[in-house]
C-alpha cells in the first residue's frame, strides 16, 4: 500500500516531517488535583492526577519516597470497532506500566515520602499515537496538580514507511507494518526517559527515526509549555496577583 | 470562628445557615439547577456521541452500531445495550480495581429509564425483518463526578441517541448487510425519509437519524428536614443523604420516581413540589437539547463524515 504519494504527501495530506494538529487544555476535571485534555489529530486523551495523598494499601507505603500509580483505559467507542475491554486487558496493563515508569522518572518522589500519587489516563478517541498522547496529557496534568518534577515529559512517535521516516503516525500508518518508535524525553535536560520500538529497523535508520521523534517531542514541549504558561497567567489574573 | 474551620467542623449547621436564607453556598436559589451545556459529536469514532456538563459533572456518551441477526420472538426489532462506567479519573473516591457502588446503581437506573420511556422504538433499528437489525451499544463514561450523576448521564444518553445517524446500508437477499458510501446510496439529504430503493436485487436504506419518542429528563432533589434542594453537587449529596430522583418526559408524564430510603421521609407536599421542580427542569433541558441539535445540524461540515 502506498503511504506516501508521488508528490510526497501522506494519506492525510501531511508531509513526512509534519505533526498532526495539537490541542491541549488544563483543568478539565474539576474534582481532580490536576487534569489535562490532550489531542494529537484525532487522538483524544484525558488525564487526571490525584495526590499526593495517603497511601491506600498501607503495606505498599515507601518510607523515603512517594508511590506512583497509573491506570490506563480506553473508552469502548474509542476505536473503529467497539471493544469492551476489561481491567485486566494485557495491552492496558502494559501501557499503564510504561506510563507510570516514564513519569516516575520525572517526579521528585523523594520530596513526598509515605504518600501516593495516582495518575489516571482515559482514551476517548484513538487514531494512533495513544501512548505518546497519554504521556503528554499525564505530564500536563501533573504540572497542573503542582507536583514537583525534574522536567516535563514529552512524547512523540515516529515510523518508517516507503523508505521515508514519518513523524506522528496515525492509525492507518501504524498498522502499515513498518517500525513504530515512541520516545519520551525531558526536553530541557535533553534526556530520554522512554524509548520503545517494535519491528525491524537497521541501526542507521534507527538513528534517523529516533532523531525525528526527538525533534517532534521538542516541538510538542514548546506547545505544552506555552499552554501551561497561559493557564497560570489566567489563574494569576483571576487571583489578582497579576494586573492586566 | 473562622468560616473554613466552621465548615469543616460543623458541615451541617454551616449548610443550614445558608438554607435558612433560601440560598446555597454557590449562590443558587434552592430550586435552581446548575448551568447545563450539551455538545454533540464529540467523538468521531462513535456513530453518535455527546458530552454533557451540569455544573462540574461531566458525562461522555457514545453509541456504536453493529449488525446482528434479530431474535426469533422479535424479528423486526433491533436492540440497545446501555453501559455506564465511572473511571477513576472522575472522583477521588473511585479506587482503581474496586468498582463503585454508585456506578452499578446508576447503570441499572439508566437502563430502566431508557427502556420504560420508550425513547427508541426498537423497530426503527430493523434493517431487514428476520435477517438483519442494528445492535446499538450505548456507553456512558463519567469524566467528573460532582453530584446529580443520573441526571447528567440520562441527558448525555438522550443527546447521543439524538445525534446518532444510522449509516446507509444495502441488504442482499440472503440477509448480508453492506455499507454504502454516500455517493452511491442516492440522495444523502433524505433525512428522516425511510424510502427504500431497489437496486440490483438489494434494498438500500439511506443514512438517517432515529425518530425518537418523547425524551425523558431527570432531576435529583435532596430532601432536608425543612428544605428541598434541586440538582445537588457532590458535597450536598454526601451531607444531606436523602434524595428523590424524578424522571419526566417532554409530554409532562412521569417516567420514573426513585426515593431509595434515606433518613428523611417524604410527605405528599414534598413529593408534589419535587414533581413541579422536575417538570420545570424538563422544559429547561429540552430547550437546551433542542438548541444543541439545531446548532449541530446547521453546521454541515460536521455532517459529511461518512
Amino acid at each position: 500500500m502506498e503511504f506516501i504519494s508521488p508528490e510526497g504527501l501522506r494519506l492525510d495530506g501531511r508531509r513526512p516531517h509534519e505533526m498532526r494538529q495539537l490541542h491541549a487544555e488544563v483543568g478539565v476535571v474539576a474534582k481532580a488535583d490536576g487534569s489535562a485534555l490532550f489531542e494529537m489529530g484525532n487522538t483524544k486523551v484525558i488525564a487526571a492526577v490525584y495526590g499526593p495523598h495517603e497511601v491506600q494499601i498501607h503495606s505498599q507505603q515507601l518510607h523515603d519516597q512517594a508511590l506512583v500509580r497509573c491506570e490506563y483505559s480506553m473508552a469502548a467507542f474509542s476505536t473503529g470497532e467497539r471493544r469492551r475491554r476489561g481491567k485486566s486487558d494485557r495491552r492496558a496493563m502494559e501501557l499503564s506500566l510504561v506510563i507510570r515508569q516514564t513519569l516516575e522518572a520525572a517526579i521528585l518522589t523523594h520530596l513526598m515520602p509515605r504518600s501516593q500519587i495516582d495518575i489516571f489516563v482515559q482514551v476517548l478517541q484513538a487514531d494512533g499515537g495513544t501512548r505518546a498522547a497519554c504521556i503528554n496529557a499525564a505530564s500536563m496534568a501533573l504540572a497542573d496538580a503542582g507536583i514537583p518534577m525534574r522536567d516535563l515529559v514529552v512524547s512523540c512517535a515516529a515510523g518508517y514507511l516507503n523508505s521515508t521516516p514519518l513523524l506522528d503516525l496515525n492509525y492507518i500508518e501504524d498498522s502499515g507494518g513498518g517500525p513504530d518508535l515512541t520516545v519520551g524525553i525531558f526536553p530541557k535536560l535533553d534526556k530520554v526517559s522512554l524509548l520503545q520500538m517494535d519491528s525491524k529497523l537497521s541501526t542507521d535508520l534507527f538513528e534517523k527515526v529516533l532523531t525525528l521523534a526527538m525533534e517532534g517531542s521538542k516541538a510538542i514541549a514548546e506547545y505544552m509549555r506555552q499552554m501551561l504558561l497561559e493557564n497560570t497567567q489566567k489563574l494569576a489574573f483571576a487571583r489578582g496577583t497579576l494586573k492586566r | 470562628m473562622e468560616v473554613e474551620a466552621f465548615k469543616r467542623l460543623y458541615p451541617l449547621p454551616f449548610y443550614e445557615r445558608y438554607l435558612d436564607s433560601s440560598v446555597r453556598p454557590d449562590g443558587r436559589p434552592l430550586g435552581r439547577a446548575r448551568p447545563t451545556s450539551v455538545s454533540l459529536g464529540a467523538v468521531s469514532t462513535a456513530d453518535g456521541s455527546a458530552i454533557v456538563k451540569i455544573g462540574n459533572t461531566t458525562m461522555l456518551a457514545g453509541v456504536k452500531l453493529e449488525v446482528m441477526v434479530p431474535s426469533q420472538e422479535t424479528p423486526d426489532q433491533g436492540s440497545i445495550t446501555v453501559d455506564f462506567q465511572m473511571p477513576p479519573i472522575c472522583s477521588p473516591l473511585v479506587r482503581p480495581g474496586r468498582p463503585v457502588e454508585a456506578a452499578s446503581v446508576i447503570s441499572e437506573q439508566l437502563s430502566n429509564v431508557l427502556t420504560s420511556s420508550e425513547l427508541v422504538n426498537l423497530s426503527e433499528l430493523c434493517i431487514a425483518p428476520g435477517k438483519a437489525a442494528w445492535m446499538a451499544y450505548l456507553d456512558v463514561y463519567c469524566l467528573d463526578a460532582d453530584g446529580s450523576l443520573l441526571d447528567t448521564a440520562l441527558l448525555a444518553s438522550v443527546a447521543a441517541l439524538a445525534h446518532l445517524q444510522l449509516p446507509a446500508v444495502s441488504v442482499s437477499e440472503e440477509g448480508r448487510v453492506y455499507p454504502v458510501s454516500s455517493t452511491t446510496s442516492g440522495d444523502v439529504s433524505m433525512e428522516g425519509a425511510e424510502t427504500s430503493i431497489k437496486v440490483k436485487g438489494n434494498s438500500i436504506s439511506p443514512r438517517r437519524r432515529l425518530k425518537l419518542g418523547a425524551a425523558p429528563f431527570a432531576l435529583t432533589c435532596m430532601v432536608h428536614k425543612k428544605h428541598l434542594l434541586a440538582d445537588p453537587c457532590a458535597e450536598e449529596e454526601t451531607l444531606l443523604q436523602s434524595s428523590i430522583t424524578i424522571t419526566m418526559n417532554q409530554m409532562g408524564r412521569l417516567v420514573s420516581f426513585y426515593k431509595p430510603g434515606g433518613a428523611v421521609p417524604a410527605t405528599t407536599a414534598i413529593v408534589k413540589e419535587c414533581i413541579s421542580l422536575a417538570r420545570r427542569r424538563a422544559r429547561e433541558v429540552q430547550q437546551i437539547l433542542k438548541e444543541a441539535l439545531e446548532d449541530h445540524i446547521e453546521s454541515p461540515s460536521l455532517m459529511q463524515t461518512d
